[in-house]
């Protein structure tokens, strides 16, 4: 009978732009094992970072499109105007006829197109081995062409007041350090003050005591709570004086509904914060942008959520199908190994999950 | 009636809420020098600003060459060359490769002889062509910018303070290269303290103060140009 309560694998296979944008997959496991006992403990046993990952950090196109680029585009044009002042050059340069289009417009396109080229070829590289389908290749280089616009627009308005070289590089530091560390740390504070979530291991613990208490409660009082769920299994709910499955079974089916609630209140709660982020998205652009690039690539919160959905869709498919065998009383069969649910990650949806 | 290559009458410009420029009025003939004289905040270089187009002007008219800055920035800066008080060119480049640079921003296209020709006629020494501008003086950076403005052949030049830090024979090829330029129909506006030196070169000297001409003087045709006692006494006067 062990075999009936081996491990599965499920897995949230990459998506054709998780290579550019690795979002929570280096968090949050994306292959799994689970088994027809109880659920959530195993859901959230598992939560806890990589730390091989975690050590080296989430280096990815969009770490870098976010983080990397304002900076190489900052030390590229905040002295387009500036430096040309320093060295005595700017008004005669400016005197030129049609200098704004032939002088700075070009300069100003060069050094974008030179950042540009340095994120978006890499990208295509990647997104053609990858086998990225090209209108999705064109929305998350959209992406990116986006963040860099939004900082060379940044960058140029400082620029244009006509300050000191060195004072616009610490101005634009300074906003970059506001917009891309400070304002979206205070705002995930925020967040995670005001939308509480239940922890995860917590969760699993409460689970846990629940199934190893079955043992010590009347098992009678256990199949009448899971045969309430269940009535088509109440013919063969008989158990025998010694332990049986059947019983097993039900306190682990039981030991998910216990937490069941919590459960809902840890799934809404990161689905709210992450709905909150995404409003917060709209008034810091460059947060906004890569939460837009993780969602594209299926790589962010939701998505995550979403696997945990399909697990527990397929975890449903799994013990039911056990207890039609159990509940039944037939004999063993090689076949009933044989036609185990298997996990398909495109197939699974929450539509069965109890 | 004449057409003047620079027309400007009752400038105002002003800067926030101070008044620079308040109701000059002054005119370039073609081939004509004209020295601005005034002490430091007169409005000499804002004048120059304004007719660059880099300053709004806030009433009166200005025109160079029929054209008025704010309506046609592009067609008044084909018009004129402009020269600022410290000519600074791109270090890393040679004279020849700076005015190449400086003539491909401004859209013209120029032969190699014709810089060459160009770098002779402003006595820049031969050796100098191909040497890096860092290398330069400020009498060889202004040679080199004056032959940038020799071959975009402007009507109107614009000089701010040309002569200063240059030694007296280097500030004496400088205004016989004025000469040579005003002889060849180009108009000159310059700002300068050099009293003696717009005196030597002008054909009119005009001192602004509170952002106006208060006093001009036109050379003489004979005799000497002008009365260096009165040119100095109405400088002193006004400053």
């Amino acid at each position: 009978m062990v075999p009936i309560t081996a491990f599965r694998p499920v897995w949230d296979p990459p998506s054709d732009l998780a290579f550019a944008a690795l979002g929570n997959r280096d968090i949050a496991p994306a292959i799994l094992r689970v088994r027809s006992l109880s659920l959530e403990a195993q859901l959230y046993e598992n939560e806890s970072a990589n730390p091989e990952l975690s050590l080296a950090g989430r280096f990815d196109l969009v770490f870098i499109t976010i983080y990397i680029a304002p900076l190489v585009l900052i030390a590229l044009l905040h002295d387009v105007w500036s430096g040309e002042r320093e060295a005595g050059r700017l008004f005669m340069l400016s005197s030129l006829p049609r200098a704004r289009r032939r002088l700075w417009t070009v300069r100003i396109a060069v050094r974008i197109a030179g950042v540009l080229a340095a994120l978006l070829i890499p990208f295509a590289v990647g997104a053609i081995l990858a086998g990225t389908a090209l209108p999705r290749v064109l929305a998350f280089g959209g992406l990116i062409t986006l963040a860099c616009l939004f900082w060379s627009a940044v960058i140029l308005l400082v620029a244009r007041r006509g300050a000191s070289s060195v004072v616009n590089a610490a101005t634009l530091a300074s906003i970059w350090f506001a917009l891309t560390l400070v304002v979206p740390a205070a705002a995930n504070l925020v967040i995670n003050a005001s939308v509480p979530v239940p922890d995860g291991a917590e969760l699993a613990r409460e689970n846990r005591e629940f199934v190893h208490g079955a043992w010590d409660r009347p098992r009678e009082q256990t199949m009448d709570a899971f045969l309430a769920l269940y009535p088509q299994h109440v013919a063969g709910s008989a158990l025998p004086p010694t332990f049986h499955y059947k019983w097993y079974f039900a306190f682990q089916h039981l030991g998910d509904l216990h937490v069941a609630d919590q459960s809902r209140a840890y799934r809404d709660g990161i689905a709210g914060r992450a709905a909150y982020a995404r409003a917060a998205g709209w008034l810091l652009p460059p947060a906004g942008i890569a939460q837009a690039m993780t969602a594209l690539a299926g790589t962010d919160v939701t998505a995550q959520l979403e696997f945990q959905q399909r697990i527990r869709a397929y975890h449903t498919r799994l013990r039911e199908y056990y207890y039609d065998y159990l509940f039944s009383e037939r004999p063993f069969d090689v076949s009933i190994l044989a036609n185990v649910p298997r996990f398909a990650p495109a197939d699974d949806d929450d539509a069965g999950a109890h | 009636m004449t057409d003047y290559t620079l027309a400007i009458d009752n400038l105002v410009v002003e800067r926030g809420s101070r008044r620079i420029v308040d109701g000059l009025s002054l005119s370039l003939a073609p081939g004509e020098i004209y020295a601005l004289l005034g002490g430091n905040g007169a409005g000499k270089s804002t004048t120059l600003f304004a007719i660059l187009g880099f300053l709004p002007v806030s009433s009166g008219t200005l025109t160079v060459c029929g054209h008025s800055p704010a309506a046609s920035p592009d067609a008044v800066r084909a018009s004129v060359a402009y020269l600022p008080e410290n000519v600074a060119l791109y270090d890393h480049l040679t004279a020849r490769e700076n005015v190449d640079y400086f003539l491909k921003v401004a859209d013209c296209t120029r032969s190699r002889a014709d810089i060459e020709q160009a770098f002779a006629s402003v006595s820049l020494a031969e050796a100098a062509w191909d040497q890096r501008a860092g290398r330069f003086s400020k009498g060889m950076r202004q040679k080199t910018a004056i032959a940038l403005a020799l071959l975009r052949n402007t009507p109107l030049l614009l000089l701010d303070e040309p002569t200063s830090g240059l030694d007296p024979a280097a500030a004496a090829d400088f205004h016989g290269l004025l000469e040579a330029l005003s002889a060849r129909g180009v108009s000159i506006l310059m700002v300068t303290h050099d009293l003696l030196g717009a005196a030597d070169t002008a054909d009119r000297i005009g001192l602004i103060a509170g952002g106006r001409i208060a006093n001009e003087w036109r050379a003489q045709a004979s005799g000497p140009r002008f009365d260096l006692n009165t040119l100095h006494d109405g400088f002193a006067g006004v400053k």
